[in-house]
């Protein structure tokens, strides 16, 4: 039994702080935030490097090779550094799918790709319904011309206008059973009939657009995995996401939790330090509480996920749903303890109040990974 | 990282659950001897006081292995050891702070529950405010005699001997005057009156001292250092906690899931609703929480790390989250949850939580309000939490602007 980090996991999430902390500075951060892509192509370059973009996949595809335990680790870290670009889109969601089910060729091209920031990948999910059961996928596939014709239309795509490629979960047959006949396409974002317009969030880090798909031709040769057999790769991607966006939240609460006792150690009111008001210390208290339970989630699911142990698919829903409702809490009582000054644009705490108000619903809210969890409570 | 147990951690869990099995009582213990006779046993087989040192008759058990015997011992709803205070609080302290003498004469009639021991600290005017405490030990020469009121003793009609904590000196500041005694219970000068939980059971009680003797030698440590040794972290029996009250949570729940699918709402059965899933979900979540964080702990623990200050959040955690859980409880079952005695049997209550038997969904629930009284209330535990943990300054506090502890 061992909980603690090995000196590897350690050296890296340092190494991550160090050069963030160095490059993604709140400043750079904010030049993002009207910014089309959504990301600094020199700083992609420089983590294509350091081997980040490949951290998961294997070596043979020019990865590390290194496990969930280590991508939340980045993951958390760029939550904390409120990092603005497709990481999770192109290497946990899309690069996530191909590692599962593509073949040889696929992850060659593709996982090769994204690893050396020569690709920029995503994944399409939500379509009109924010459904992330497969009942939501209704986006058709045709097969005809030596592979398939799709129409119909994502929500909430990540990074699209930033992507090469993007892959989509689309129907190519109607079954009694919404998870038979799922298909997963590769698909040129900037290909014949992909039409793509930006959604604007309150998270201005994170880019998300509308793509619309009108006949769009896909080859056989960018079919991943099976026909109609897609839905179980989709579900183990969502788990994956699930937890990395627990990361990205418990990156967000910690963060806020340290600036609140900073600035309550700092600010007096009424002849005191705000932090000798018992109001202030149990909020920070309870934040605390909230941030490292958070952990513990967080890593226990990220551990799960690696040794393929049997609650795998709960600890990523525990994950999920504890860390959803615990980064609302500490990121939102960080501003309350920042009076007016957490209310402005200039000051920084927002960034991180809103990057953990825009995993909360993606990937499934907290509501929706409760009844996983009590479904599995009932066995 | 790896959170797996390891193959002797296993076996050794395998072991204890057979042994558990095969010795637990059947049917409440009604005397006792039957108690006593319980915690021996538990005792010769090793599961008590195992995180004591050997030369002290422990086993100097890992916390792991402890906390799998906690574990264990709730899986099987195991009465508890009726000398839980002697072996958990009253032992460890004479071991660290006792000189030989006192070790020879009192830990082995801790282990072997020939001698039964209570906690005298807190007063009606002395709680999480412990070192105001007024009881007065005066020297008498050959003794100290003692004088006032302690209150919420635990196990206090049993007991045989207790830990006291009493003013020795008025003149010093309040922290500086208390010292730190081993009383015999059984004397003239005590009286214990029990008193009636909101439970209705009698599990602790108020005790009176009217020129009480406490023998020289029943000092510990040095006189007025009695705050310095309760303050010291006590406790090897560590890492029992993290594991068994998980598990006794989960048996709860379990039978509480099962009471859904009997108890009708909306013409379905309650656990088709929405709602009843919803907190079922939330209950089932933070409890997994609990037990990852409980791991945690427990690694730490193996390490040889002690727990620290922030044992502070596992307490806030653990007790916060009783009391979430049994409102849940009372919300989903309705007026079943509030019945004592007369429930259809799938609505009959949960073990109980110290073993030893079936409770009533209420008598949990109202059980559920201790625990973030005792052993620190949440308050408290929140200032340490933000003073020794997050290192916020202190507030700002009458008392220590007084130098006198009267
Ligand atoms: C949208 C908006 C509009 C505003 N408009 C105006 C305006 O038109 N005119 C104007 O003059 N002002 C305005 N304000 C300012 C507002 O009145 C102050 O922000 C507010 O009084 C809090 O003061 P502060 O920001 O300095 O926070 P602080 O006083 O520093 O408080 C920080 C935190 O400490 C807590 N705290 C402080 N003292 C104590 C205590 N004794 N016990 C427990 N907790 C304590 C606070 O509750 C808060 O959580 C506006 C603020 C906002 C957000
Ligand atoms: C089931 C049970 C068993 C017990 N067994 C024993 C035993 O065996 N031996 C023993 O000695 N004692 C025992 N106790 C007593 C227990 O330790 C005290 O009840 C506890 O320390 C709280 O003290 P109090 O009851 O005097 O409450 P108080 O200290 O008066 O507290 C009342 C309220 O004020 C809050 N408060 C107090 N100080 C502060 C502060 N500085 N900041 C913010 N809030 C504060 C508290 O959190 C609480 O909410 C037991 C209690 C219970 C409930």
């Amino acid at each position: 039994m061992d909980f603690d980090f090995t000196q590897e996991q350690a050296a890296l999430r340092d190494s991550a702080r160090d050069y963030l902390s160095q490059k993604c500075t709140t400043q750079f951060v904010r030049t993002m935030f009207e910014d089309p892509t959504g990301f600094s192509k020199p700083m992609w370059k420089e983590m294509a490097g350091l081997g980040w973009l490949g951290l998961t996949f294997p070596e043979e595809n020019d990865g590390l090779g290194l496990g969930m335990v280590e991508l939340a680790l980045m993951l958390e870290e760029m939550g904390r550094a409120v990092f603005p670009g497709p990481y999770f889109a192109s290497v946990l969601l899309a690069g996530g799918a191909i590692k599962a089910a593509g073949d040889k060729s696929q992850k060659q091209k593709y996982l090769g790709g994204i690893a050396s920031g020569d690709v920029i990948a995503t994944m399409g999910m939500l379509e009109d319904a924010p459904n992330w059961d497969a009942e939501g996928i209704a986006l058709n596939a045709q097969a005809g011309g030596g592979g398939f014709v799709l129409n119909g239309m994502k929500r909430f795509v990540p990074f699209a206008q930033a992507a090469d490629v993007m892959l989509i979960p689309a129907r190519t047959s109607k079954n009694a059973d919404p998870g038979k006949g799922i298909s997963l396409f590769l698909v040129e974002a900037k290909g014949k009939g992909v039409e793509s317009s930006p959604m604007k969030n309150i998270d201005l880090t994170n880019k998300a657009s509308e793509v619309r798909f009108n006949n769009v031709m896909v080859p056989e040769e960018n079919v991943v995995g099976e026909i109609d057999n897609g839905w179980h790769v989709v579900q183990k991607v969502l788990q994956q996401a699930a937890v990395g966006a627990s990361a990205e939240m418990l990156g967000a609460a910690r963060k806020s939790m340290e600036m609140s006792v900073e600035y309550a150690k700092m600010r007096e009111a009424f002849g005191q330090k705000l932090g000798q008001f018992q109001a202030i210390k149990h909020k920070l208290a309870d934040m605390l509480v909230d941030v490292e339970s958070s952990h513990s989630a967080v890593y226990y699911a990220a551990w799960a996920q690696d040794a393929q142990s049997a609650d795998a698919a709960l600890a990523a829903s525990v994950a999920k749903a504890y860390v959803g409702d615990a980064a609302r809490k500490v990121c939102g009582e960080a501003i309350q303890v920042h009076g007016g000054i957490g209310f402005t644009w200039d000051f920084d705490l927002h960034l991180w109040f809103k990057r953990a108000k825009f995993y909360e619903p993606m990937f499934g809210d907290a509501e929706y990974h409760r009844e996983l969890a009590a479904r599995a409570l009932a066995g | 990282m790896d959170l797996n147990f390891t193959p002797e951690d296993i076996a050794f869990r395998a072991r204890v659950r057979k042994w558990f099995e095969d010795n637990t009582p059947r049917g409440e213990m009604r005397t006792l001897d039957e108690r006593k006779a319980w915690h021996r046993k538990m005792y010769e087989a090793g599961f008590i006081g195992m995180g004591w040192p050997a030369e002290y008759g422990g086993k100097n058990a890992r916390p792991m292995e402890q906390a799998i015997v906690s574990d264990e011992m709730t899986r099987a709803n195991a009465p508890s050891a009726v000398n839980g205070l002697g072996t958990s609080i009253c032992g460890p302290t004479i071991i660290v702070h006792g000189n030989e003498q006192q070790k020879q004469r009192f830990l082995k009639k801790i282990l072997n529950a020939d001698e039964i021991w209570c906690q005298l600290f807190s007063e009606p005017n002395a709680g999480s405010d412990l070192a105001s405490l007024k009881t007065r030990a005066e020297d008498k020469g050959d003794h100290y005699e003692i004088n006032g009121q302690k209150v919420w003793t635990s196990g206090g009609t049993i007991a045989d001997w207790g830990i006291l904590l009493a003013r020795t000196d008025t003149t010093v500041p309040k922290h500086q005057g208390i010292s730190f005694f081993l009383i015999n219970m059984r004397q003239p000068g005590i009286e214990v009156r029990p008193l009636k939980q909101i439970t209705g059971g009698s599990e602790f009680c108020e005790v009176f001292f009217t020129n009480a003797r406490v023998e020289k030698e029943n000092l510990i440590g040095k006189l007025n250092q009695g705050w310095m040794i309760a303050q010291t972290t006590l406790g090897y029996e560590r890492g029992s906690g993290t594991l068994n009250r998980v598990t006794a949570y989960m048996m709860s729940l379990r039978r509480l899931l099962g009471a859904t699918r009997k108890l009708k709402k909306n013409g379905g059965a309650a656990f088709d609703d929405l709602l009843v899933r919803q907190k079922l979900g939330r209950a089932f979540v933070e409890l997994e929480v609990m037990r990852y964080s409980g791991l945690r702990t427990l690694s730490r623990l193996e390490k040889g790390l002690r727990p620290g200050p922030e044992s502070s959040i596992a307490k806030l955690y653990y007790s916060e989250y009783g009391k979430r859980y049994h409102e849940w409880v009372m919300e989903i079952l309705g007026p079943y949850g509030n019945v004592l005695e007369g429930a259809p049997p799938e609505f009959s209550g949960p073990d109980r939580i110290d073993g030893g038997g079936q409770t009533a969904w209420g008598v949990s629930f109202l059980g559920s309000r201790g625990p973030t009284i005792y052993a620190g209330t949440s308050e408290i535990q929140k200032n340490i939490i933000g003073e020794r943990v997050l290192g916020l300054p202190k507030e700002v506090r009458m008392d220590r602007m007084q130098s006198k502890g009267e």
